[in-house]
């Protein structure tokens, strides 16, 4: 199930900050109408926009740009079927809250006259389109789950367990000192009259297409990003015989290596107590290592391959060169030239990167006591901890260099790939918490923007992060102005606990409107509810299969 | 013959070549506009324009600011140059007109009316041995039910189904070169407007009426004061409302069925609704057909000032004042850009992706009236289990331009 995730940043017009806010606030009050997580709460939205999983509005004030406003949106299916639907919902109140902001100076411009015209009644999802930013990367927990099989999932559970624990029913409780598939076959059939949906085989979360799709984009990108780092090498050993390239390899990484090591030591004060260890984590996938180095070579030739073929052939008949290369004839010295060009990039190439980076961490300056507006705070705190879910949005200015400019793109859409291959169970990782989570860069890539929708209090989420993926935290927010020291890219930074929380709460806004399609349902229990659920679709279970359904009632 | 006295609600089609490429013409249009939404979304050439986007239909149905209606002409032959709101644009006047109209069309009506159109369908069915022309069905019950509603009478002479059906055609489906359909309605629009006179002479002669219906209150408005309530205002609004009301029923309501007999499941959804007396989800349902087949392919409008539709996207297209505008709402409900798999028959969908009945200022006055209704007219026939096509031609869907021409189902 193609499920969305998107932000639209809209810059407001200063002047008109108090108003939106305002708006927002104004809309907030007007559907968020009971005690949150009741079934009248959020009703209209509930009912008009019935893909949404959870939606935010928030304004970012921030020293350095004018306030932006930003609009996150989790969804199932299409994104222009989900403004049509947001606009149905929300469509006066979005239109006010778009003559706030300021007119694009772009070629978006006369768009927003159209749809911020006095009188105008264009409209707004084409604009709103128009202004989609796409996360650079994200997560969705229980992936694959639409909202409404969420919901019917969750009315299951609740039914599954009054039918279990009915205390109005006479005698003993006809479950007792059954087995596992007894009680499986006995719940399956009380459940079915009122959950017809059961009879029904469910649709599989992710399709073998989009797997596929997932993971031939994860390839494509890290073919192109080996060859487009190894590219000087490759033009290097193609060029030199190959035992004085691999000499002047060695040569060059002894003394990069040297160089690193002596600068491998974190600076006083700012060494944390433990990180990845990544011999560890390297070695026992070293025969895969192997394998995918194998099939980038021979992915990369075949690819170079017929490009060499048909320079060889411009050149002969230019008359620059000598006898045009077939592609049968250019394959072996091209994947030779690969692997020399694979050996360069792991011995000179990335560590002369590292070592260009770790020239920028040992000068980097961190933010250790950031300003924080007790005003704001104390709105962040009043709007937390309702419910078993909470919402943040944090915006960040992103350290110059091209380096951090490479390192920060790369990392975040070979991040985002990875995830997409990787968490596919409805987590992310050994982190059982966030629901939809994404990064966005805004202002042509100087400020990273971060919302996510998680469980439990902010302050747990965090710890959470830090204890369980401080190295992925800080691989990808370690860009940050301000973000504690780094080392690395992946050492120390987030797990400088405190000045990590420190730096990200001084980043975040209120949440001024936040809505959760089911408010009250953890990723964990929606996993358990889909388990559960799962089991009651089929007739039957074996002995095996039905103890292990059975311990999630 | 006097048109006056025609028993042809639906004029003999056209024949020939001419009748074939206009059948052709309408039967590939939903296919044109699939087309056009993607490669071509505004077409158009010279002072004519169409727009097929969900997006764009409403922008001109939602802009009645630069698009006005083009009713006024033909509406001043059959009112005998009295307004009436149809045709105005966004003035007190206009107000005034839908206001007054509100305060004696009443959405607490709705009930009564609906089980009113069942219990005609059901008794008609109950008469029909087992066969029936659902377009027949339709327009009996429609005039049976809204016409008394409206306490319009039927004429000494003629039938009330067959002029309202003419001036119907006339306003909203007739070419200016239609001079047979001209002189047909220059006879029927005097007589419809004589026979709502003399009925109100009649009601204010003392005599009775049918209790409450829109004429009684019209009246008693009138009696309490009201100046808007005039004798001439209120033979308008009566022959708009029975003109521009129900022969839309025998168009739409066979052209449903049409589309879930074409759908086993949806059939069987609406059977079981039928059966179940649950008639919100009899009535998605029959909204949901509607949408394979709505009521036409789409209204015109009228620039009224220059414009650009679309202003801002790639699309966008500018008109110049005066020209025409098709708004092919019949597109934009399957537009898969706003609406979601739009070839799903999909019942659970939201209100905003139907355009049936069109939007903004001149959305259609009897909109709740059909939504309440029109289900219920099926219902009855959909409770029989036996609910067939008729053998042969007859038990398949046949048109006369955008008219429902005759759909036979055997019960």
């Amino acid at each position: 199930m193609l499920q969305s995730t998107l932000n639209v940043p809209l810059e407001v017009k200063p002047e008109s900050c108090s108003r939106l806010s305002a708006l927002i606030e104004a809309l907030r009050q007007r559907e968020d109408t009971g005690p949150f997580g009741q079934p009248d709460n959020f009703s209209r939205v509930m009912r008009d926009i019935p893909t949404l999983h959870f939606m935010s509005m928030s304004v970012f004030t921030a020293a350095e740009y004018d306030p932006i406003f930003i609009l996150e949106a989790n969804f199932d299916g299409q994104p222009g079927v989900f403004w049509g639907q947001l606009e149905a919902a929300f469509g006066p109140d979005l239109r006010e809250m778009l003559r706030c902001c300021k007119r694009p100076l772009d070629e978006d411009g006369p768009l927003y006259d159209a749809v911020t015209a006095s009188d105008s009644r264009a409209p707004l999802a084409p604009y709103l389109e128009a202004r989609t930013q796409r996360p650079s990367v994200f997560h969705h927990g229980n992936r694959g789950l639409t909202r409404d099989r969420i919901l019917q999932e969750a009315a299951l559970f609740v039914a599954v367990r009054e039918e279990l624990d009915d205390p109005g029913r006479p005698g003993p409780s006809p479950y007792r000192g059954r087995s596992a598939t007894e009680v499986h076959a006995l719940l399956r059939k009380a459940m079915v009259p009122a959950h017809p949906w059961l009879g029904m085989s469910a649709p599989p979360r992710i399709s073998r297409g989009e797997r596929l799709l997932d993971i031939l984009r994860l390839v494509t990108f890290a073919v192109l990003l080996l060859l487009a780092f190894s590219l000087p090498a490759i033009v290097v050993a193609a060029l030199m015989p190959w035992k004085a390239y691999v000499l002047l390899l060695l040569l060059v990484a002894t003394a990069t290596g040297l160089l690193i090591y002596a600068k491998r030591a974190p600076l006083p004060g700012t060494e944390t107590s433990a990180g990845p260890n990544l011999t560890r984590l390297i070695l026992p996938k070293v025969p895969a290592i192997l394998g995918i180095v194998a099939a980038y070579v021979v992915v990369a030739a075949l690819v170079l391959t017929p490009l060499v073929s048909a320079t060889s052939h411009l050149l002969a008949w230019l008359g620059a060169g000598n006898l045009p290369a077939t592609p049968g004839d250019a394959f072996w010295p091209v994947a030779r030239a690969v692997l020399l060009g694979l050996l360069g990039l792991l011995l000179v190439i990335l560590p002369g990167l590292v070592l260009w980076l770790r020239y920028l961490e040992r000068h980097d300056s961190s933010h250790d006591a950031p300003h924080v507006d007790e005003r704001l705070l104390r709105e962040m705190v009043r709007r937390e901890d309702w419910v078993a879910q909470n919402h943040m949005g944090s915006i960040v200015l992103i350290k110059p260099g091209v380096l951090r400019s490479i390192i920060i793109r790369a990392g975040h859409l070979g991040l985002g790939l990875v995830l997409r291959v990787v968490a596919t169970d409805g987590y992310l990782g050994t982190m059982r918490t966030v629901h939809f989570a994404h990064w966005a860069f805004l202002n042509n890539g100087s400020r990273l923007l971060f919302f996510s929708n998680f469980d439990h209090s902010w302050d747990s989420y965090l710890d959470d992060f830090i204890e369980k993926a401080a190295g992925g935290l800080t691989l990808a927010w370690g860009c940050g102005v301000g973000f504690p020291p780094t080392r690395f890219l992946i050492y120390d930074g987030a797990r400088h606990g405190r000045r990590f929380k420190n730096w990200a709460l001084a980043s975040r806004a209120v949440s001024r409107f936040w809505y959760s399609a089911y408010p009250t349902l953890t990723v964990d229990q929606i996993e358990r509810n889909n388990r559960i659920a799962d089991g009651l679709r089929r007739p039957e279970l074996s002995e095996v299969e039905a103890r292990a359904w059975i311990s999630d009632l | 013959m006097s048109a006056l006295l025609s028993q042809d609600p639906i004029r003999p089609a056209a024949s020939g070549l001419k009748g074939a490429i206009h059948r052709a013409f309408l039967a590939a249009l939903p296919s044109v506009f699939a087309v056009a939404r993607r490669v071509w979304p505004i077409p158009g050439l010279g002072s004519f324009r169409a727009v097929t986007r969900h997006d764009d239909v409403r922008e001109v149905f939602g802009t009645d600011t630069a698009f006005r209606v083009p009713y006024q002409p033909n509406l001043n032959v059959i009112t005998g140059g009295e307004p009436f709101f149809l045709g105005m644009d966004d003035t007190p006047e206009y107000r005034a007109g839908v206001a007054a109209m509100r305060r004696v069309v009443r959405a607490d009506d709705l009930p009564a009316l609906a089980l009113r159109t069942e219990e005609a369908a059901s008794n008609i069915l109950s008469h029909a041995g087992g066969r029936i022309d659902v377009v027949d069905l339709a327009r009996r019950v429609a005039f049976d039910v809204v016409a008394p509603y409206f306490g319009v009478p039927p004429p000494a002479q003629g039938r009330l189904d067959v002029w309202a059906t003419r001036l119907f055609e006339f306003q909203f489906a007739s070419s200016p070169k239609d001079i047979a359909l001209r002189r047909e309605v220059d006879e029927i629009a005097p007589a419809f407007r004589a026979l709502i006179d003399a009925e109100i002479a009649r009601r204010k002669s003392g005599g009775a009426g049918a209790g409450d219906d829109v004429l009684d209150r019209c009246l008693a408005q009138q009696a309490a004061g009201d100046p808007w309530y005039t004798d001439p205002q209120i033979r308008t609004s009566l022959l708009c409302m029975v003109v521009g009301g129900p022969p839309q029923w025998p168009m739409v309501v066979p052209q449903a069925l049409e589309q879930l007999l074409q759908r086993p499941e949806a059939l069987e959804a609406a059977r079981s609704a039928a059966q179940a007396s649950d008639d919100d989800r009899l009535r998605r349902i029959v909204l949901e057909a509607m949408r394979f087949d709505p009521l036409g392919p789409g209204l015109p409008r009228i620039a009224r000032r220059d414009w650009s539709i679309a202003q801002g996207t790639r699309r966008q297209t500018k008109v110049r004042q005066g020209a025409t505008v098709f708004v092919a709402f019949s597109s934009a409900m399957m537009d898969d850009r706003r609406v979601p798999e739009p070839r799903r028959f999909d019942t659970d969908r939201g209100a905003h992706e139907y355009i049936h009945f069109g939007y903004g200022l001149h959305e259609c006055f009897g909109k709740h009236i059909n939504h309440a209704c029109l289900p219920r007219l099926l219902k009855p026939l959909l409770r029989h289990p036996n609910l067939q096509r008729a053998a042969g031609k007859e038990g398949t869907l046949t048109k006369n331009g955008i008219f429902a021409e005759r759909l036979v189902v055997t019960f």
